[in-house]
């Protein structure tokens, strides 16, 4: 495949995601097991929302509409968390990841370009768990903004990406992450709202609903997706992502930066 | 006495001047790293310098220290002490340029993408080595033919013999045409055509005023007869 017009640097970056395309695909069993986990998982919460009431939902329609959209996040932000780190280890026991580090690409921007691909991947499963949730269930998709939802999907997706570059700079260092990450996406599930609305949660932890980028993504995309009422004005909840990245983005590029070198100078940087 | 120079093309899109680079081509000076928890150093004062169309052939027992010294003069480990130049570059404040100069081979059979094809692990090399779009492909048929992989290129890596993928991870490592190359344990799993392939490659780069450094417990004479000099790395000492 070759890619006219493109500098040597995009042309790299377009090369590792192509690279992580090839990998997955050429995988069939992983594909087909998560769709089946998917569906799995939609089938349990529409059973689930016809056997509780929730105060904030009219019909238990309402509920299962909005939590499909948390389950699709959900995907969204698993992969910001868990898929680099995994990768970057991964890399590091077939010491492929010697050779990005070694590469004139080098292995800060190979590492940024491994986020697109995983992050990619995860917002088309979640597209298509919407999908298919409005087609078996009939959730009640608000196709006059779902267009909408794509470049602020991709926003809320960058803001995601410095979480897996954070990770991955701790697996540099430590070699592991993973127990960690898992325990991470499970409170940012609690405190950003993705399974039932933060005014659910006690004022003691509502602070955390603030201080990340997953509140405002959820509720952007959920207001967009499916019309539920948004929680803050527009403009603030994408000026919120914006200064996420702009804030979070260069801080995990430069912690990426340093945990390269702290490795480089303990000798450690090919272990794993 | 104004210091020899040699000419090279850095790559690049742009096309930029070609950069004149001193002799000697490679100085490592005073090189000392001590692991933590070490009683005593791996590498201790070594100082290692080559000119261009230079090949230093580095032998010593297992753990005696080569692989340390190689990752060193890559950039890939930090030593405690003394200092790394490749062409009047440093692996940290060089960076880009210092990698498109140096290229290292790490011993076993490790480094590829074992679910890609070797026509694909070279071509992301070509990539992430930042090879100019019009050369890519050309780059990559060279590396192909360097180390005959005609024949397997479209095969995936993980169905590919020990010898057989030391041939692709060589030909990865020499795809960009790096001008010092580090080698370590480079003929392991090779047939002798393959260790004739290698040896080929080696003058080569020698021959394009580059310089080699083979690293090997041992080195077998009849393989490598043109070495210029012979060292051994013993108590962390070059000598």
């Amino acid at each position: 495949m070759r890619r006219p017009g493109l500098s040597p640097d995009v042309a790299a970056a377009v090369a590792v995601m192509r690279r992580d395309w090839l990998i997955t695909t050429s995988y069939r069993t992983p594909l087909i097991s998560s769709t089946v986990s998917l569906i799995f998982g939609l089938v349990l919460f529409h059973f689930i929302s016809r056997l509780v009431h929730i105060e904030a939902f009219q019909t238990p329609d309402d509920y299962f509409a909005f939590v499909v959209v948390g389950l699709a996040i959900l995907q969204v932000l698993n992969s910001a968390f868990s898929t680099l780190p995994s990768v970057a280890r991964q890399e590091l026991v077939a010491g492929t990841f010697e050779r990005l580090v070694l590469s004139p690409f080098g292995a800060v921007r190979s590492l940024l370009s491994m986020t697109v691909f995983p992050l990619v991947y995860a917002t088309a499963t979640g597209v298509l768990m919407l999908a298919f949730a409005a087609v078996a269930f009939g959730i009640p998709v608000a196709w006059e903004t779902v267009p909408i939802a794509i470049p602020v999907g991709f926003l809320a997706a960058l803001s995601f990406a410095p979480f897996g570059l954070l990770a991955a700079a701790t697996v540099l260092v430590f070699k592991q992450a993973m127990s960690g990450m898992t325990w991470i996406v499970a409170g940012m599930a609690i405190v950003a709202g993705l399974y039932f609305p933060i005014s659910l949660l006690p004022d003691w932890l509502r602070w955390a609903s603030e201080v990340q980028p997953f509140t405002p993504a959820v509720d952007l995309l959920r207001h967009l997706y499916v019309g539920a009422p948004l929680h803050d004005p527009v403009w603030q909840s994408v000026g919120k992502l914006v200064g996420f990245c702009a804030v979070l983005l260069p801080i995990s590029l430069l912690a990426v930066d340093r945990a390269l070198h702290t490795a480089a100078r303990r000798g450690t940087i090919t272990e794993y | 006495m104004r210091p020899a120079q040699a000419t090279l093309s850095v790559v690049d899109e742009r096309q930029p001047p070609p950069v004149l680079i001193p002799a000697p081509l490679v100085e490592a000076r005073g090189i000392s790293k001590r692991w933590a928890g070490g009683a005593a150093p791996v590498l201790d004062d070594v100082d290692l310098t080559m000119s261009a169309g230079e090949l230093v052939a580095i032998v010593g027992r297992n753990g005696a220290g080569k692989t340390t010294l190689l990752r060193i003069l890559t950039g890939l480990i930090e030593p405690d002490g003394g200092t790394v130049k490749v062409g009047g570059l440093r692996p940290r404040a060089d960076r880009r340029a210092f990698h498109r100069l140096v290229a290292f081979l790490p011993a076993a059979n490790t480094g590829l993408y074992v679910r890609l094809t070797v026509r694909q692990n070279l071509e992301l090399w070509s990539d992430l080595a930042l090879i100019p779009r019009r050369q890519r492909r050309g780059a990559v048929d060279a590396a192909i033919e360097r180390f005959d992989l005609g024949g397997l290129a479209a095969q995936r890596a993980d169905r590919l013999s020990m010898g057989q993928r030391q041939r692709v991870r060589l030909a990865l490592t020499t795809l960009h045409e790096p001008r010092v190359l580090l080698l370590d344990e480079a003929a392991n799993s090779l047939d002798d055509e393959g260790v004739a392939l290698l040896v080929a490659v080696v003058e080569a780069t020698r021959r394009n005023a580059g310089c080699v450094v083979w690293c090997a417990p041992k080195i077998d004479e009849r393989e490598l007869p043109q070495v210029d000099r012979r060292l051994t790395l013993r108590d962390g000492r070059l000598t």
